[in-house]
C-alpha cells in the first residue's frame, strides 16, 4: 500500500545506481525523483507530503551525511535511507543516531530497500501526522496564561488542588478555578486527555523538570 | 871467440920476441942510424937487417885485421851499420895502413919515420868521435827520459784525480817481488793508513768475514787464469761501518804462464748496494704484502700482458704463475663474461682509466664464483706508465644475498601491494558494489515489471542493456585489481601519464572522500609517452596518494587537498608531482625518507616509500620529496621519455 502523496528521492553521483534505484522505485509504483548531487537536491523545495530520500553516503561535495545534518538543521521531516558501497560502523552508528531509517551497504536486496521505503515513507506520514497534532496543542497552550500553564504543569503530575495550592502558596480555591479554566481552554474533560495533549505538544521537559525537582 | 884469442897470444907472443931478440923482431942487425930530415924535423931511422921472426909480428897483425873484418860484419849484420862502419872500417884501415908503411920503413922500401902512432891516433879519432856521439845521444835521452816522466806525473794525477772523483781506488800487486801498489783512495776505501805497506793477507783481513771466502776464491781464480778477477763485497771500515766494495782486476802473465803481476780498481758501490737493498726490500715487502693479502692481486706491463699474480690468485684458480701469465688468466673467466670482461680491460687501459668490473672466474674446485675486480694505472715516479695493478674479491655471497634481497624486494612489492589493496579496500569495494548495486536494482525493476504484468518493452530493453554494462564495469574492477595485485614481471608498454593520472584521481575518489579530501589534477596537454608498466606507476600514484591522505590527518577539512600534476621537464623527462596540505615532511625525516622500513606513521610499515622508489629507479627515474612553501609536502618523480 503506497502511502498517499509521498514521493521518494534518489541521490548517488554514479549513475548506474542512480537509474536502478529510479527503475525498481518505479517498478514498485512510487513516486520519484532522482538527483546526482546532494546539493542540487537541496535546491529542489521540500514536497508537501510523506516523502524519503535513499543517498549515497560518500559523494563528491555534499556527502550523506552532512544532508543529514542539513536536513535536521532545517526541521525537515524527510526520512533518510542510506546506502554506501564501502560502510564501516562508526559512520553508520552516527547517521542511525542521527535518525536515519536504515543503512544499506551496496548492492543491497530489493526487498529490503522497497520495505525501508515504505518505512520511511510511514513514518514520514506519521511524523506529519503528529507534527499536526503538536501544532494544534500548541496553539491551544499558547492560549494559557501563565499561572494557568503554572497550575496546568501540577495537574498533570497527578497532584490534588490541596497541594497544588501548598506548591503554589494560593488558596485552593484559586487553584480549582484555574484548573476549570484549563480544562475549557483546552477542551478536555479529563486529567488523563490533558496529559495526552500536553504530550502531543512536547513540553513533556518541562513537566519532567517540575517531577525531577520534587524528587 | 878463438880468433881474438889467437890474435892476443900471436901478439904477445910477437912482442915476446921484440924483447928477447937483438936488437929487437924487425931487425936482425942494425947497421946503421940513418939520420934525414921530414917536414922540417930531423928524424933518425935506424937501418939494419931485417928479422926474419918478424914475420910472426906480421902473422899477429894478419890475424887482428881478419878479427877486425869479422867483428865488422858482425856489427854490420847487427844493423848498427853506421858505427861498424866508423869504428870497423877505421881500425882496420888504420891497423893496415901502419902495418904496410912500417914494413916497408923497415925493409928500407920508403925512407919515412915510421907513422905508426898517427894511425893509432886515427883510430882513437875515430872511436872517440863514435864515443862522443854515444854520449851526446845517451844526453839526449835523459832528457827525454826525465820529459816523459813528468808527463807520466802528470797523467798519474789525472788518473788518480778522474779515479778519486769516479771513487775508484787502483791498485798493482807484483806477484814476483811480492809488493804493492795502492792509490791514497784505495787506501782510504780500505781504511789503510797512508804508509802501511799492504799485502794479501791485510786486504783479506778488511774484507766481511762472510765475504772473505768468496773474495780469496775470486782471486785464486783469475791467478789461476779462469778469468779477470770481480767481486762484490763488504768492507769493515773502522769506525763499524760497512762498506760496499766492487772489485776488478786483471793478471798479467809471462811467458810461461805464471802470473806476474795483478792490476785492478776497487769502487764504493755502497750507496748503490743499499738503494738496491731498499728496493729488494720493498719488492719483498710488495710481495708479502701481495701474498699474504686475502685478495687476489694481479700486475700488468705496458703491452697489456700480465705480469704478476699473488699467492691468492694462483690458489684461487689453482694453476702456475707460468698458466696465468700474459693472457693465460682469460682462459679461466666465464664464457658468458669474457668478452665483456676484455672490452672493459682493454678500453680503460687504452685510455689509462681505472676500471671496475664484475665476472665470474673458474675456481680450482670447479665451481664459477663472481668476481668483483678493480684496475689502476701505474706511474713510475717520472710519470710514465707502466701498466696496470688490480686486485679481485669473491663477491659471490654478496651477488646471492643481493639477488636474494631482489626476490625478496619483488615479495615485498607484492605484499605492499596487497596491504595498498586493504588501504584502497573502501575504494576497491567502492568500484565493485556501484556497478552490482546497478545491477541488482535494475534487474529487481525489470522482475517487478514483468510481475506486474504492463511491461514497457523500450523500458526493459534499456533495463537490460544497463544491467549489461554495469556487469562489464564490474568486471573491469576485478581484472584492474588482479593486475595490481599480480606478482612477478612487469610488462613494459607505451604510457601517457595523464591518462594514469586520471585513472588514479578516479580510483582514490572514494577514499579521497572518506577522508573528506578533495583531489584535483593539472595536466599538460599533449604529453609525451614513457616506457612504463601502467600498474607500477599507478601504484607509486596511489602510494603517495594514500600518504598525503595520512599527513592531512589533522589538516581542517576544507584545506584538505590533493594536487597531481604533469609536465615536460626539458625533452627528455616527465615530471609529475603530487602535492598535499598536510603536516609536510619532518627534517629529520627527510634524509631517510625512501629508506625500507622508516615509517613515521604509527602503524607503518615502512615499505611504502621504499618501494615506490624502487618502482620509479626500475623505470630510470628519480623521485624526490620537498615541503611546500604555504605548507604541505610536494613529492615529485620524473620518468625518461620513450624512443
Amino acid at each position: 500500500m503506497i502511502v498517499p502523496d509521498s514521493l521518494v528521492f534518489a541521490i548517488d553521483d554514479d549513475a548506474s545506481v542512480r537509474k536502478g534505484l529510479t527503475r525498481l522505485l518505479r517498478s514498485a509504483r512510487y513516486q520519484t525523483e532522482a538527483f546526482n548531487s546532494a546539493s542540487d537536491f537541496l535546491l529542489r523545495p521540500p514536497h508537501p507530503g510523506p516523502s524519503c530520500v535513499i543517498v549515497d553516503v560518500r559523494m563528491p561535495g555534499v556527502t550523506g551525511i552532512e544532508l543529514q545534518e542539513a536536513l535536521i538543521q532545517r526541521r525537515r521531516e524527510e526520512q533518510l535511507i542510506f546506502i554506501t558501497g564501502h560502510g564501516n560502523i562508526s559512520m553508520c552508528a552516527k547517521a542511525m543516531k542521527a535518525g536515519a531509517v536504515d543503512f544499506l551497504p551496496k548492492p543491497f536486496r530489493n526487498e529490503d530497500l522497497l520495505q525501508c521505503v515504505g518505512r520511511a515513507l510511514n513514518r514520514s506520514a506519521e511524523q506529519r501526522r503528529r507534527n499536526a497534532e503538536k501544532t494544534s496543542a500548541r496553539l491551544l497552550l499558547d492560549a494559557l496564561t501563565p499561572r494557568e500553564f503554572e497550575v496546568m504543569q501540577l495537574v498533570i503530575t497527578g497532584m490534588l488542588n490541596k497541594q497544588i495550592a501548598a506548591e503554589l502558596g494560593t488558596a485552593e480555591k484559586t487553584v480549582k478555578v484555574h484548573r476549570g479554566r484549563v480544562m475549557q481552554k483546552l477542551r478536555v474533560t479529563s486529567v488523563a486527555e490533558l496529559v495526552r495533549l500536553v504530550e502531543r505538544a512536547c513540553v513533556a521537559r518541562a513537566t519532567r523538570a517540575v517531577r525531577e525537582t520534587k524528587v | 871467440m878463438w880468433l881474438a884469442w889467437s890474435v892476443c897470444a900471436l901478439r904477445s907472443l910477437a912482442l915476446f920476441l921484440n924483447f928477447l931478440l937483438q936488437p929487437n923482431l924487425n931487425y936482425r942487425q942494425i947497421t946503421s942510424l940513418r939520420q934525414f930530415s921530414w917536414w922540417g924535423e930531423k928524424v933518425s931511422v935506424a937501418v939494419g937487417v931485417p928479422n926474419p921472426w918478424t914475420l910472426i909480428g906480421y902473422l899477429s897483425l894478419l890475424l887482428l885485421l881478419v878479427f877486425l873484418i869479422d867483428a865488422t860484419v858482425a856489427a854490420w849484420r847487427r844493423s848498427d851499420r853506421r858505427q861498424a862502419l866508423i869504428v870497423g872500417g877505421g881500425a882496420i884501415f888504420f891497423v893496415a895502413m901502419g902495418w904496410a908503411q912500417s914494413s916497408l920503413v923497415i925493409w928500407g922500401v920508403i925512407r919515412t919515420p915510421f907513422l905508426i902512432s898517427f894511425c893509432y891516433l886515427g883510430i882513437v879519432v875515430a872511436m872517440a868521435y863514435e864515443l862522443s856521439s854515444e854520449v851526446l845521444r845517451a844526453a839526449q835521452i835523459a832528457g827525454q827520459l826525465r820529459s816523459s816522466e813528468a808527463d807520466l806525473r802528470a797523467t798519474e794525477q789525472r788518473m788518480d784525480l778522474a779515479a778519486r772523483a769516479a771513487g775508484l781506488g787502483m791498485w798493482m800487486w807484483d806477484l814476483v817481488r811480492n809488493e804493492t801498489w795502492v792509490t791514497d783512495h784505495c787506501r782510504a776505501l780500505f781504511g789503510f793508513a797512508p804508509s802501511e805497506v799492504v799485502n794479501i793477507e791485510k786486504f783479506l783481513a778488511k774484507v766481511h768475514p762472510d765475504d772473505r771466502k768468496m773474495v780469496s776464491h775470486e782471486v785464486e781464480k783469475s791467478l789461476d787464469g779462469l778469468g779477470d778477477y770481480g767481486a762484490e763485497f763488504r768492507v769493515l771500515s773502522g769506525n763499524g761501518t760497512i762498506r760496499w766494495i766492487d772489485g776488478r782486476g786483471r793478471v798479467e802473465f809471462n811467458g810461461d804462464g805464471k802470473p806476474v803481476r795483478i792490476h785492478g780498481v776497487s769502487l764504493d758501490i755502497t750507496n748503490r748496494k743499499l738503494g738496491e737493498e731498499a728496493l729488494r726490500e720493498s719488492e719483498i715487502r710488495f710481495r708479502t704484502m701481495a701474498n699474504t693479502a686475502p685478495v687476489m692481486i694481479w700486475m700488468s706491463g705496458t703491452d697489456k700482458l700480465c705480469t704478476f699474480f699473488n699467492t691468492g690468485w694462483l690458489d684461487f684458480t689453482g694453476r702456475t704463475f707460468a698458466q696465468e701469465l700474459g693472457n693465460g688468466w682469460a682462459e679461466g673467466v666465464h664464457r658468458d663474461d669474457l668478452d665483456r670482461c676484455r672490452e672493459v680491460y682493454v678500453n680503460s687501459f687504452d685510455a689509462r682509466q681505472p676500471f671496475t668490473m664484475e665476472y665470474r672466474l673458474h675456481r680450482s674446485d670447479g665451481e664459477y664464483r663472481w668476481l668483483l675486480g678493480t684496475g689502476t694505472p701505474r706511474f713510475g715516479s717520472d710519470g710514465a706508465f707502466l701498466g696496470y695493478v688490480g686486485s679481485c674479491i669473491d663477491i659471490s655471497e654478496r651477488k646471492l644475498a643481493e639477488l636474494d634481497a631482489q626476490r625478496h624486494r619483488t615479495e615485498l612489492a607484492h605484499l605492499s601491494r596487497v596491504a595498498l589493496m586493504g588501504e584502497m579496500s573502501a575504494s576497491i569495494a567502492h568500484e565493485l558494489n556501484q556497478p552490482l548495486a546497478g545491477i541488482v536494482s535494475n534487474a529487481g525493476a525489470g522482475q517487478r515489471f514483468i510481475d506486474r504484468g504492463d511491461v514497457d518493452l523500450r523500458e526493459l530493453r534499456a533495463l537490460l542493456v544497463d544491467i549489461s554494462a554495469d556487469g562489464r564495469r564490474a568486471g573491469e574492477v576485478v581484472r584492474g585489481i588482479r593486475r595490481m595485485l599480480k606478482k612477478g614481471e612487469t610488462l613494459r608498454q607505451l604510457v601517457d601519464l595523464n591518462d594514469v593520472v586520471t585513472n588514479v584521481a578516479h580510483m582514490i575518489g572514494p577514499d579521497a572522500l572518506l577522508h573528506s579530501c578533495k583531489v584535483s589534477t593539472s595536466l599538460k596537454p599533449n604529453l609525451l609517452p614513457v616506457e612504463a608498466d601502467p600498474i607500477q606507476i599507478q601504484q607509486v600514484l596511489i602510494n603517495l596518494v594514500v600518504n598525503g591522505f595520512d599527513a592531512m590527518r589533522d589538516t581542517p577539512v576544507q584545506n584538505r587537498k590533493i594536487l597531481m600534476e604533469t609536465e615536460h621537464r626539458g625533452n627528455e623527462l616527465i615530471g609529475v608531482s603530487i602535492r598535499d596540505y598536510g603536516v609536510g615532511i619532518p627534517d629529520e625525516a627527510r634524509e631517510r625518507l625512501f629508506e625500507p622500513f622508516f615509517t613515521t606513521k604509527r602503524e607503518g610499515l615502512g615499505m611504502g616509500l621504499a618501494i615506490v622508489r624502487s618502482i620509479v629507479e626500475a623505470h630510470h627515474g628519480t623521485i624526490a620529496a620537498e615541503n611546500a612553501a604555504d605548507g604541505g609536502a610536494r613529492f615529485h618523480f620524473t620518468l625518461p621519455v620513450a624512443h
